[in-house]
């Protein structure tokens, strides 16, 4: 169905290639899974497979991209294109444009030349499989993130092509989302569609995965059956990452002196109450992982932690202070909070000015010294002088890390680090966190990876519905 | 978080209207408010615009621009008291008694009676352009625009401008947050108030461009621009529509005869 003969490819105005002579054969009914490190090229893979990167971007390719037994180029429009390949995007927010579940869906059917009778027993077909049917008149803003994924999968079903890429259709879901994504496509491979998938997550679609590719560096450096693949310890570290090596002997002494204290915590957004009563004692050096569903409460918590959210009812000490009586200001010294999407703080010229923001809001002294010291602990040294946009995914998320730790607070707070990262980047990450840990920081990560919870962190606090339902170490 | 402008899914009279009727109110209204200068006419639409929101189960959504509104009052008023003294003059706001500066800025009838009829102009057309939008379906909005002959390009511009408006709101949000925990202080005099925009507007600029190509992606994947479509659930003009249609006519002509005879003017 798509087949990439020797394909490389350079973007317009640079001069590293993203792909490197990649040569792909998709078969009609088969799952393809693509993955490797982020910055690896595997979304301008999809890009090139769908002929995107063809019709709209330029730049110079070499070799061929052939879907449907024609080349790329044969296609005049990329709706053309469309008619036979579908394309489901990282960021399902940007593939919504109506302001209805329902909306959305039926306007990607009417462009298909159908009777009125088949798009409506296409839009049920559709709603059904895509489990959005209690969700019809919902809008955007209304909606989790795996709501949305599925919605621009169900949008992008409607336009009936035999062809699906996907590019991490997961990346921002917790492990329900993601079972329920995985079962939605192994349905439609089921169904006969030809799926290419990229994707982290291996555990949960291996049932599907047919071939699974390694892509690094711009170049495809492996591809097989899994179970062969999987034999290679590199590649099994990558996707299948194993994260029990990084348990300690001893846990954090349970005596050391308490830096957060929660009591009787509740908090509400209008009448939505998202924290019930929640009781918790943090000791200084632990090492904690929240974890729990999309909308247990586990943000709203940790951003009482410095202020950001003020308690509705109950009181948060940070440090012996009642951050009641503390500004933001005064608690970024103590509390460092580094958030999901590490897009949402970066401004700066050069990596080394990003990190230098921080430190000087806070004039802390030396901050040539503490600015080095955090780009070395964060593996950036060489970086220093690029645009912080253009590192890579694992990249930018160590900076993020390193923006935060560089503010040098007692306590370090992350939502989701490892999200979007492969095996590798992800054990760095956990990596960088255990050296903060042994410094003396406390930790405390939000993960949806209950194997990095599990082997990582010395304590697991579960929420679910504003409360922490269970606490390994229930101080 | 208050939604501005975005379609709110319910099932009334209000919502079951063809959009060409609602845009023929739109104008209506436009039209009234613009030539009449009584403010106790005006206020009487502003008042009708309420009636309809709450009719179609809208009012609570319309109220949300209250606090815009106020401001917005505060500001015009106090415009034309400064700028446009005319008729008598019922105090100052600096008051006589202070030495030099005394009787400054004298507060008028005829500015006051500017400000507030602005004001309600202004009221009655937010909320009447409000109402369209709050209670029309983005799609029969693309299908009612497309066939009055707009370009499909600049139908799926303004249709995007709304979509977006809550997703940049709760993307800049996030932004706030992050650069608060690093500190960010929001600076104090001119230079500073400039300099402290870039760490919030530079992030949210450059994730809306990202996400732009993505968009721009998915629309010509979905073959919105060939303009091929087949109509589904389109609405067509029912007798709620015609007798809308008369309700209008007959205010309009109302209207016409009161100002001839110079009444409202």
């Amino acid at each position: 169905m798509i087949e990439l003969k020797n394909v490389s490819y350079t973007y317009p105005h640079t001069v590293q290639p993203a792909l490197h002579r990649i040569s792909l054969s998709l078969e009609k009914g088969r799952c393809i899974m693509i993955t490797g490190p982020s910055g690896a090229g595997k979304t301008s893979l999809c890009l090139a497979a769908s002929g995107i990167l063809h019709h709209e971007y330029g730049g110079k390719m070499e070799g061929e991209v052939i879907v449907d037994n024609k080349n790329v180029s044969v296609y005049k429009t990329l709706s053309d294109l469309a008619r036979n390949v579908g394309v489901v995007f990282d960021d399902a927010e940007a593939q919504m444009i109506f302001t209805t579940v329902e909306e959305e869906i039926l306007s990607a059917l009417e462009h298909r030349g159908l009777s009125a009778e088949e798009i409506e027993k296409r839009l049920a077909e559709i709603m059904k499989i895509t489990y959005l049917n209690e969700l019809k008149d919902r809008s955007p803003h209304n909606l989790s993130g795996g709501q949305k994924q599925r919605v621009a999968l169900a949008a992008t079903l409607a336009l009936g092509n035999d062809i699906l890429l996907l590019d991490e259709p997961t990346s921002e879901l917790d492990e329900h989302a993601t079972v329920r994504i995985a079962g939605i496509l192994a349905g439609l491979k089921a169904q006969g569609k030809t799926l290419l998938l990229i994707e982290h997550k291996y555990s949960q679609f291996r049932e599907m995965v047919d071939t699974l590719v390694v892509m690094e560096n711009g170049t495809v450096t492996a591809k097989g059956k899994p179970e062969d693949l999987l034999r290679d310890e590199r590649i099994r570290g990558m996707v299948l990452p194993d994260f029990s090596t990084f348990r300690k002997a001893a846990p954090a002494p349970v005596t050391a002196e308490p830096v957060i204290t929660v009591n009787n915590l509740s908090h509400s957004y209008g009448t939505i109450e998202a924290l019930h009563d929640v009781n918790l004692m943090i000791r200084k050096g632990e090492f904690v992982a929240i974890v729990g569903e999309n909308g247990s409460g586990k943000t709203t918590l940790v951003k009482h932690f410095n202020r950001l959210l003020s308690p509705s009812g109950g009181d948060v000490i940070v440090n012996g202070r009642n951050v009641k009586e503390c500004s933001i200001a005064d608690l970024a010294r103590d509390v460092g909070l580094v958030f999901q999407n590490p897009d949402h703080m970066f401004f700066a010229d050069t990596v080394r000015d990003e990190i230098a923001y921080g430190v000087k809001n806070l004039a802390i002294q030396d901050a040539g010294a503490v600015i080095d010291a955090a780009l070395k602990d964060a593996g950036l040294t060489e970086s220093a002088g690029l645009y912080p946009r253009w590192l890579s995914r694992g990249e930018r998320q160590r900076l993020a890390i390193a923006c935060v730790v560089a503010m040098q607070p007692g306590i370090i707070v992350l939502d989701e680090p490892t999200t979007g990262l492969d095996g590798y980047e992800a054990r760095d990450v956990i990596m960088m966190l255990r050296n903060l840990q042994e410094k003396g920081h406390t930790i405390i990560i939000i993960t949806h990876n209950r194997d990095i919870a599990r082997h990582c962190a010395d304590r697991v606090i579960t929420m679910e519905n504003g409360r922490i339902i269970s606490d390994t170490g229930g101080a | 978080m208050a939604e501005i402008l975005q379609y709110v899914h319910k099932d009334t009279f209000l919502h079951q209207l063809h959009p060409y009727t609602k845009i023929a109110f739109i104008i209506i209204v436009s039209v009234m408010c613009i030539i009449a200068t009584d403010p106790a006419f005006l206020a009487l639409m502003g008042v009708t615009m309420l009636a309809i929101a709450a009719s179609g189960k809208l009012l609570a959504e319309s109220l949300h621009q209250l606090k815009l509104i106020i401001v917005m009052s505060v500001v015009f008023i106090a415009i034309t008291v400064i700028t446009m003294p005319n008729g008598e003059t019922l105090g100052h706001v600096v008051p006589q008694a202070v030495p030099f500066i005394g009787g400054l800025i004298p507060i008028t009838t005829g500015g006051l009676m500017i400000g507030i009829v602005l004001t309600l102009r202004f009221i009655v057309l937010i909320f009447a352009f409000q109402l369209f939008l709050i209670s029309t379906q983005p799609r029969d909005l693309v299908h009612a625009m497309e066939k009055a002959g707009f370009p499909i390009d600049y139908v799926l511009m303004f249709i995007i401008a709304l979509r977006f408006i809550p997703t940049l709101q709760i993307e800049g949000q996030r932004i706030h947050e992050a650069q608060l925990a690093r500190g960010y202080n929001p600076g104090t005099g001119f230079v500073g108030k400039i300099r402290s925009v870039a760490p919030i507007v530079i992030p949210l600029v450059s994730n809306a461009l990202l996400r732009s190509n993505v968009l721009g992606l998915t629309i010509d994947m979905r073959g919105y621009r060939t303009g091929k479509r087949t109509h589904v659930r389109e609405r067509v003009f029912m007798k709620r529509d015609y007798a809308v249609f008369a309700v209008l006519a007959v205010a309009g002509c109302g209207f016409v005869a009161l100002v001839l005879k110079g009444i409202l003017v």
